[in-house]
């Protein structure tokens, strides 16, 4: 047999959703009224870590317009706490509050007016406590601890003789590195309208992973699955910071208190006290020999989670996986904590701890690279993790040629012919480089519905959020490319639970390869189908049947397959079901082992330095995007640039800054963002397709690569320009000039 | 934020007017680009807001002889497109054109930027060198003071309760004169601003406006740094010239830099003796070409 040409798959079609979103016909959360609808306004605590000694909402609710206020003492008949990973979040706070801006109290009013005015009669009282601000604090144990205790997780893992492997090599390199507290910025700040209702509770929310919200809402108020509903409308950007569950329960604790349905929604510095992603400190040991080999490292590390521990665990653990690096390595350790402090709760954000991780150990690798008189591209390739090779023992080993991308990168990038050119006195250049492998996938369990109806057309079934990154378009190319119909035949429905089956979540770069292959394998169910009515038609076997652009053909004679569908019901209606359901045990346990896959992220950076003012101003970026097979390759570039402008924030000007557990900038006018000026002239993906994803097609997730290189290839650009070596980020105009002008290297 | 009442008034006396009955209670509106951003995030509370848009004429820009009189309610992008600004004082245009992004240009003020007294202003440092004027009114009349009269602190000015800005009145640079500005930093409001207008006549240095912004609670002339200059023959003024060196210096001296997010004393100081030089040669660059 003669393989298939693809007839969408591989092409960047029109996004479903465009139209939708140009004309701004697209419904977010906030667009929606829901009858009866009121409106709620947080009161949110001015201390960092307090003792709740009194909350007095009693003015607040004999104000005219006021349906209810909740606090601690209305979570009653209920489960009191939630989190992924570990349940220590109140619903409300309870009896102390962990950060500035936790919501102490919530009114539901008339209007926002009234909600506003209402906010203002609640008393509280409070009694201060001592605040831990970042790491150190929370490592010294002389204060009052965050909760039992300021370590919130512990993560580690180990591999050959470490300490031996120590004694024995030529030269031991130590270096820390510290990555700020960053914050997501999705346009739509969390939204989230809940009616608590006798028989059901349905939630509107711009949550990431529709299915896990609802589970946790259920056990939280004591319900079954079936009476949670949970629709996702399109989500205004989420990058990890509507991951889990954010603010669903305190609405839906409200709603059940005002007898109404009620609506929260926050602004940009309610939602960066709602989640950031963590500031991290890493520090790696490596052992080399002369010639350049690493023989071992050990990497020990601290995230900080903040207030409670969202996504700490999780976070903690990632930031060791990733930590070590690509490389081949007989010996390796790691360490890493992750630690409460009085700040806003830590979370999910793209690609969680490989930025930190990577900034660590892309960064270090250079600095041995120097002292060993190697070039730093070759010395990452001397100790590239070979395909197959198992990158950290015991988990996937690595699916594609690592070597061939970082070559094919530096070749693009000119990285050997490179030369400075003529710069203005006082101006430097140099070129930097980056790679990292991110395990992502998140857990193998997608599942998927495909009605094929009696005109020839389909609808998709999914769980996945739309958060912008373009599943429901690429969730139509794969089932009209199964199907064997058009792209335009398809349409998705997406993350309504009561409506579309059962999917773990929309993050780690997972959707197009496992949502995919659900999707894949509805479709293929559907087809055998149809193949299956069309074998009876003609009188023929399955096998013999031809499937293409909407029919049936055998023997030169061929049928709709809506004509089929039709015969089946014997009439005018009737329609086909298909189900793709992807578990651990999909394909002969192919998913079973540990990673999904990996993400490959390579980045190569051309940097200029004003020594006078310690400026930076990023010239060219060349980054790396292997998604096995690019079902949409636009997006696929999307992802990548728009994952590399994102970390364009945290490499030059974004850092959440406390004073005292007050957080100094929570506005986009003093927390600086990246906007398109901000962008290189060259700003180039590289797209490779190695076909060896786990997804439909050799398939793999790419949303996550493209922000992990960027501050660590910059750093390098510097270094490589100035001789000199920033650990801290972000690279801000006064820290490069500082650290220029402590090693004398400044100009003017 | 909490509700507001909303007073439109039909003229500059009405205006001053509902000022003094609120006693406080009321704030002028241009564009809010600061004020309801103020307000949203609770650091401002108002009864009324009383929009300088509803009076008629006030969004003017006109000629008065050689200056131009800009009015309260002109926006950022009024100024900067405006065709006798762009001729008579290009380099206005240009800082205009460098406030902020296109959103907040076309609603937000001058006036407005000036009022607000916020110490990261372009316009506030490049207006000292025009030297420009400012026409107060209140219930009792108008007054004009000088641009430098205006700021006393940071978010602070020496408006009374019951006054309101109604045109900023910049008087084109003397021919001969050569000028530049500069701004640094990353931030949305500028780190740094530094303007420079050079009088030159038969090669030397006749005349020397030097204004320093942003760094501190309020922009600057430097009086030292503009005496150095005075005197010096342009073609000695060269890149690393010591007068330039000797400029820079006395700027950085008289900073008077206070640290903020925007960086530490030390960086800032730093940066008014790298930018003062290379905003002189800029200026000095378009020795013979106007103020653009
Ligand atoms: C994102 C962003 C970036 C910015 N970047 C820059 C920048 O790069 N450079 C720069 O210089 N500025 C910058 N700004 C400031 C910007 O220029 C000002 O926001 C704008 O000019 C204020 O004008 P407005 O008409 O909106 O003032 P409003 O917000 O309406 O008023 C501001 C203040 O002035 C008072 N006021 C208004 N009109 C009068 C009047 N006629 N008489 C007396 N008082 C009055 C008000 O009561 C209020 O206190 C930035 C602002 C933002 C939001």
């Amino acid at each position: 047999m003669t393989t298939r040409e693809f007839k969408t798959v591989g092409t960047a079609v029109r996004r479903v959703d465009a139209d939708d979103k140009l004309s701004g016909r697209a419904q977010f959360t906030g667009d929606l009224q829901v009858p009866g609808m009121a409106f709620c306004k947080l009161v949110t605590s001015p201390l960092p870590h307090a003792r709740i000694t009194r909350v007095d909402a009693s003015r607040a609710r004999a104000l005219s317009g006021v349906y209810a206020v909740l606090t601690s003492a209305e979570l009653v008949n209920m489960e009191t706490h939630y989190g992924s990973d570990k349940k220590d979040r109140p619903v409300i706070a309870i009896d102390k509050v962990r950060f500035q801006g936790e919501p102490v109290a919530a009114v539901a009013a008339i209007d926002l007016a009234t909600a506003e005015a209402a906010v203002e009669l609640v008393d509280v009282e409070y009694e201060e406590l001592p605040t831990v601000t970042g790491i150190d604090e929370a490592l010294d144990p002389s204060g009052e601890p965050v909760h039992e205790s300021n370590v919130c997780h512990e993560y580690g893992y180990e591999w050959g003789d470490v300490d031996a492997a120590f004694r024995e090599c030529d030269r031991v390199f130590e270096d820390t590195f510290e990555f700020p507290m960053v914050y997501h910025y999705a346009m739509e700040p969390h939204t989230c309208i809940v009616s608590y209702e006798p028989d059901r509770i349905r939630l509107w929310t711009s949550a990431q992973h529709p299915f896990l919200v609802q589970a946790e809402i259920a056990r939280l108020f004591g319900r079954q699955l079936d009476q949670v509903q949970v629709v996702v409308p399109f989500v205004g950007g989420g990058y990890g910071s509507k991951s889990y569950t954010k603010i669903e329960p305190l609405v839906t604790a409200l709603s059940r208190e005002a007898g109404r349905p009620v609506r929260l929604a926050l602004s940009v510095d309610e939602a960066m006290r709602t989640v950031r992603r963590h500031a991290a400190r890493g520090t790696i040991r490596t052992g080399v020999m002369n010639d350049g080999t690493i023989v071992a490292r050990e990497c020990t590390g601290y995230v900080d989670t903040g207030g409670y521990t969202d996504n700490g665990v999780r976070v903690t653990e990632r930031f060791g996986d990733r930590m070590p690096g690509p490389y081949s390595m007989a010996n390796v350790r790691v360490k890493t904590r992750g630690l409460f402090t009085n700040s806003t709760p830590a979370g999910s954000y793209r690609s969680i701890g490989g930025p930190q991780a990577i900034w660590a150990c892309e960064s270090q690798i250079d600095v041995i690279a120097h002292a060993l008189g190697m070039d730093p591209f070759e010395f990452r390739v001397k100790n590239l993790v070979r395909e197959g090779e198992e990158v950290r023992r015991g988990r996937r080993p690595i699916e594609g040629d690592l070597e061939y991308a970082l070559r094919r990168v530096a070749d693009e990038f000119g990285w050997n012919s490179w030369r400075p050119g003529p710069t203005p006195p006082g101006v430097k250049r140099g070129i930097g480089f980056a790679c990292g492998v991110t395990n992502s996938g998140a857990s193998p369990t997608s599942t998927s519905l495909v009605r094929f109806h009696a005109d020839g057309s389909a609808t998709v079934y999914i769980g996945s959020a739309e958060m912008g990154q373009g599943s429901r378009s690429v969730m139509a190319q794969i089932a009209a490319e199964e199907l064997r119909i058009p792209y335009g035949k398809v349409r998705v429905v997406a993350s309504d639970t009561t409506a579309v089956p059962w999917d773990r979540s929309t993050g780690s770069s997972r959707s197009t390869t496992l949502m995919g292959l659900a999707v894949h394998d509805a479709a293929i169910d559907i087809r055998q189908q149809l193949l299956d009515l069309a074998a009876e038609h003609f009188e023929a076997f399955p096998e013999e049947i031809e499937a293409e652009d909407g029919r049936a053909s055998f023997k030169g004679e061929s049928v709709a397959f809506a004509a089929l569908v039709r015969n089946m019901f014997g009439g005018s209606g009737g329609e086909l079901m298909g189900r793709g359901y992807v578990t651990p045990k999909h394909a002969s346990g192919k998913l079973r082992q540990d990673t999904v896959f990996w993400e490959v992220s390579i980045g190569a950076a051309e940097g200029e330095v004003d020594t006078a003012t310690g400026e930076v101003r990023l010239l060219r970026y060349y980054s790396i995007s292997d998604p096995g097979k690019a079902i949409n390759p636009k997006q696929v570039e999307g992802q990548d640039e728009g994952a590399a402008m994102q970390a364009i924030g945290h490499t030059f000007f974004e850092e959440m800054l406390y004073e005292d557990g007050q957080l100094l900038n929570p506005n986009l006018v003093d927390y600086r963002v990246p906007v398109f000026t901000d962008l290189p002239h060259e700003f180039e993906t590289v797209l490779i397709e190695s076909g060896n994803g786990p997804g439909p097609y050799g398939a793999k997730g790419v949303g996550e690569g493209g922000i992990v290189c960027v501050a660590p290839s910059v750093a390098n650009a510097i270094f490589n320009a100035t001789g000199v070596r920033i650990s801290t980020l972000p690279l801000t105009p006064e820290r490069v000039w500082r650290a220029l002008h402590e090693a004398g290297q400044e100009a003017g | 934020m909490k509700p507001f009442r909303l007073h439109e008034p039909t003229d500059v006396h009405e205006a001053a007017s509902a000022l003094a009955d609120a006693g406080g209670g009321a704030a002028l509106y241009a564009g809010g680009t600061e004020l309801l951003l103020a307000m949203k995030s609770g650091l401002l509370a108002y009864d009324t807001l009383i929009n300088v848009k509803s009076i008629p004429g006030l969004d003017a820009v006109s000629a008065d002889g050689d200056t131009v009189v800009i009015g309260a309610s002109a926006t950022h992008s009024a100024v900067e497109c405006d065709p006798l600004v762009r001729k008579r004082m290009p380099l206005l245009a240009e800082v205009e054109h460098g406030v902020a992004n296109l959103r907040v240009r076309n609603v937000g003020t001058l006036a407005g930027n000036l009022c607000f007294a916020e110490p990261h202003s372009d316009p506030a440092t490049l207006l000292l060198v025009y030297e420009a004027g400012l026409d107060i009114a209140g219930p009792s009349g108008t007054r004009r003071i000088t641009v430098g009269d205006l700021q006393t602190g940071s978010y602070e000015t020496s408006l009374e309760p019951d006054e309101l800005l109604i045109a900023v009145r910049v008087p084109a640079l003397p021919a001969g004169m050569c000028a530049a500005y500069s701004k640094f930093g990353y931030h949305h409001r500028p780190t740094l601003g530094i303007a420079a207008a050079l009088g030159v006549k038969d090669g030397v240095v006749t005349e020397a406006r030097l204004a320093l912004g942003c760094v501190s609670p309020v922009a600057q002339r430097l009086s030292r740094a503009e005496d150095v200059l005075r005197g010096e023959r342009v073609d000695t003024l060269t890149e690393g010239a010591s007068a330039l060196r000797e400029a820079s210096r006395l700027a950085s001296e008289d900073a008077d830099a206070v640290e903020d997010m925007h960086g530490g004393v030390d960086y800032k100081e730093h940066l008014v003796r790298v930018f003062m030089e290379r905003t002189l040669l800029r200026a000095l660059a378009r020795n013979g070409g106007g103020d653009g």
